[in-house]
């Protein structure tokens, strides 16, 4: 050994030195950064981007989407080479930016960091940040502090270049106001109809060209591959109904909970408070008394007027707006002297003297009384039996979803044993296909329309494992019958593609006859046209029109009046737009100034931001790992 | 452990190595030790300087929204003068410009944009400002001024916006067929993505007949 180490003197010191060396300036951390999975999704400027943290951004991403959409959405359906390659780019854009920001040094500061994480309301307990909710959520996430505020830091430097590029874009009020007016410049137009019906007996199409069009478009003509499938559900409401509960154990329940079913006298009030401080000196304790006393003879002058005197000398300021109602409350949300004297009061409209409390002086009005009251077994026997019965059933629905999902899986080639077990009804349905949200609830699920789908259960014909489609149902289904993807017979289809090419051919022929009115309308002659209401349109009011009409409406040349053009109206024919009058728009207020400011703001500021990341991709040196995004 | 000869004859080879050389292998790594120390210390005095710049463009941005124009001059005056070498410096001046654009003050923000230009590190952002500077020209209506800061060479990335703004220009300047050839320059340069520039670009040049 040591005969090694004296051939290598040199390599082994060197080795030892650097060793020494990165340990004493980089810390042991950077060690475990090495250890990379081995998949790469892509290389950014030499700094991996690896499949754990894609499926992380993945994941991310589908929990938006199930936010917006909802379970239905079919996830599987929506992670495409296209959505991949989507997402990779805009991961790909986030860590150029970010690697700028970090190579100018940028880092948002331990406050903003901190403001940062105590705005997010999923950390808030009513309204206020609450370290267990955020340890909470974090756990829930698999992070802890450290890394979560870590990736914190990290979003908010990005923002902070992107918000800084983004909204320093500056319009210019000159472009912004032509933008706006361009936008605004409404003309009058009617419009005049040269429909297809009037060529579908010229149009000819033969047979050939039938079969041409369906020999070329195949992909109009394909049945989806579809199942008939049979299914059982399982759910926790269905348990709980038949739980029995008997009369014993309602009483028993009923007894435990007495306290839940009795309410205390409530009693609504309005006040008026003249604030005085606990400690505060004799004199000014005295002179508020007074005062107190001064707008209690105001009052029980005019009763009626309470809440007028309430909202004028009242200086509590919860109550004085809504002339001094404090709502109904029992006696222990009311400190006592206050409590006392509203309880005391024998009926609705009396006024209190002026009463003493820790807040001031208060003079009472009591303006409601809900006299309290005990439900008796009856009332509450049909919300308790269901609390019951929902509590037996909690307890055995853990339990059965257990066995249901075991029985399923273990007699895998029929659903009859699990619906005899739980006593369920086998349901069938007409057909479906892999599109997840036509499909009838309760299989209007993804994961269970991908399971009904898979190898396993058109192969092998084994029932799909049970899959909880909402919270307490599960459902587990199997295939009756299974139609791969086909195509439409030529004779089953042939008269409505000849039909559809007739139909395009008038078109053909109606586009042609109108370009020919329009050159006669040009030059002043009538084309015995019927022409349509006149209305305005813009670019910002298109009402109806489509988009290549309307382009060509706002783009004509108005220099003479009426003028004329012309577009195709889908597949109703021909349309004449005669262009009568141009109007100019109103004046602008200053609120609508800005608004088309903030347009173009947008529009630039958006470029700007594009064109910076674009500028980091020129000069970057990126390398995507195609088989990852290509995988079916 | 007993040593045998051979192993004690290396031990020796070993000594008589260390004594020859020992002093330089710690001067060597004597030396390593302080350049890794003053590499450090360069960073962390730069990392000190950052986070301050970084705390004075926070306040900017939050004077910005408050529509506290002194408290955004001071920090914005604070990060020039002090802190000229942080990207900080630069993002503050760029959204100090667009603050003062806002506000009617269009020398302010030129002078803000042109400090961009002279003293920036990032020529992304020199791109942006020369861009911006060219936008405000055109609201003084310096035409000439405008049209010179666009010919002025740019990152490609950013040539759709240049050529846009040139079409602007000339469309200020009355110059049809130019204004035309810009904005199609600027289509042809923007993305294949339909987004709102691309659409607003596109109103502009059919506005012209184009």
């Amino acid at each position: 050994m040591f005969k090694f180490v004296e051939k290598q003197k040199l390599l082994i010191q060197i080795l030892l030195g650097g060793l020494a060396l990165t340990f004493a300036t980089w810390g042991i951390q950077s060690y475990t950064q090495f250890r990379s999975q081995n998949d790469t999704v892509a290389t950014v400027n030499g700094l991996k981007i690896t499949q754990r943290e894609y499926d992380d951004a993945l994941q991310r991403q589908q929990q938006r989407l199930r936010q917006m959409f909802g379970d239905r959405l079919d996830l599987d359906a929506l992670d495409t080479p296209a959505t991949r390659r989507a997402l990779l780019e805009s991961m790909i854009d986030n860590r150029l930016v970010a690697a700028a920001a970090a190579k100018a040094r940028l880092a948002v500061s331990d406050d903003t960091l901190r403001e940062a994480i105590l705005g997010i309301a999923a950390f808030q307990e009513n309204g206020r940040f609450s370290r267990s909710a955020y340890e909470a959520v974090l756990r829930s996430q698999g992070m802890t502090p450290q890394s979560f505020e870590s990736s914190m830091r990290y979003e908010l430097t990005l923002a902070q270049v992107s918000t800084a590029v983004t909204h320093s874009a500056i319009a210019p009020r000159s472009v912004a106001a032509r933008l706006a007016k361009l936008l605004e410049d409404k003309r009058e137009v009617s419009e005049a109809l040269v429909p297809v019906q009037q060529f579908m007996a010229q149009a000819k199409v033969d047979a050939a060209q039938a079969k041409a069009y369906y020999d070329a478009h195949q992909d109009e003509f394909r049945i989806p591959e579809r199942v008939r499938a049979q299914y059982v559900v399982l759910s926790g409401a269905a348990l709980a109904a038949a739980q029995p509960v008997t009369e014993a154990e309602l009483e028993q329940a009923y007894e435990a909970n007495s306290s839940h079913y009795k309410s205390d006298e409530q009693r609504r009030a309005s006040h008026i408070l003249i604030q005085v401080a606990p400690d505060a000196k004799e004199a000014t304790r005295e002179a508020a008394r007074k005062k107190a006393e001064q707008i209690l003879a105001e009052v029980r002058k005019s009763p009626g007027s309470f809440a007028e005197l309430a909202k004028k000398y009242s200086q509590d300021p919860g109550s004085a707006e809504k002339g001094g109602d404090l709502g109904y409350f029992d006696r222990g949300m009311m400190v006592k002297p206050f409590a006392d004297a509203v309880f005391s009061l024998a009926k609705v409209g009396d006024i209190s003297g002026v009463v003493k409390s820790d807040f001031g002086y208060h003079i009472i009005d009591l303006t409601g009384i809900q006299p309290g009251h005990t439900r008796t077994l009856n009332e509450v026997r049909k919300e308790l039996t269901a609390e019951l019965q929902k509590q037996k059933a909690a307890r055995g629905y853990a339990e059965a979803a257990e066995r249901f999902s075991n029985l399923v899986f273990e007699q895998a080639d029929s659903l009859q044993a699990v619906a005899q077990r739980y006593k369920l009804k086998l349901q069938t349905t007409g057909w479906i296909t892999r599109s997840a949200d036509k499909a009838p609830p309760p299989l209007n699920n993804g994961k269970l329309i991908s399971a009904l789908f898979s190898d396993d259960v058109l192969g092998k014909k084994h029932n799909t494992p049970a899959i909880e489609v909402a919270p307490e149902t599960m459902v587990a289904a199997r295939a009756l019958e299974h139609e791969a993807a086909s195509l439409r017979k030529f004779d089953d289809v042939k008269s409505a593609i000849e039909q559809d090419l007739r139909r395009q051919e008038a078109l053909k022929l109606a586009a042609k006859e109108g370009e020919a009115m329009l050159s006669k309308l040009r030059l002043g002659a009538d084309a015995g046209l019927k022409w349509g209401a006149i209305r305005p349109v813009s670019r910002r009011e298109a009402k109806g029109l489509s988009p290549d009409a309307l382009r060509r409406i706002v783009t004509a040349d108005v220099s003479k009046l009426p003028a004329y053009v012309g577009a195709d109206k889908d597949d109703a024919g021909y349309a004449i737009y005669r262009i009568i009058k141009v109007i100019e728009p109103d004046k602008k207020t200053d609120a609508q100034m800005a608004t088309d400011v903030a347009n173009l703001e947008r529009a630039e500021g958006g470029a700007d931001y594009d064109a910076f990341v674009a500028s980091l991709r020129k000069r970057a040196d990126i390398e995507i790992n195609e088989k990852i995004i290509e995988r079916k | 452990m007993a040593l045998d000869h051979e192993e004690r004859e290396q031990l020796a080879a070993l000594k008589g190595w260390w004594q020859e050389h020992g002093n330089l292998v710690v001067v060597a790594i004597v030396a390593v030790a302080i350049g890794a120390a003053g590499w450090r210390g360069w960073n962390w005095y730069q990392n000190k300087q950052s986070l301050e710049a970084s705390a004075l463009y926070e306040m900017l941005t939050r004077a910005v929204q408050a529509s506290d124009a002194k408290t955004m001059r001071d920090a914005s005056g604070a990060l020039a003068e002090s802190y000229p070498r942080t990207l900080y410096a630069s993002l503050g001046a760029l959204v100090a410009a667009r603050y003062d654009f806002d506000h009617r003050e269009l020398k302010d923000a030129k002078a803000q944009l042109e400090w961009v230009l002279e003293r920036s590190r990032s020529d992304d952002l020199k791109d942006l400002a020369r861009l911006r500077l060219a936008a405000v020209l055109l609201d003084e209506k310096a035409y000439d001024q405008a049209l010179k800061q666009l010919d002025a060479p740019h990152g490609d990335a950013y040539a759709a916006q240049y050529a846009a703004l040139r079409g602007d220009v000339l469309v200020a300047k009355s110059q049809t067929k130019e204004a035309q050839a810009a904005y199609q320059v600027a289509l042809d340069k923007a993305g294949k993505d339909d987004n709102a520039f691309r659409q607003s670009v596109q109103i502009r040049l059919e506005a012209l007949g184009g």
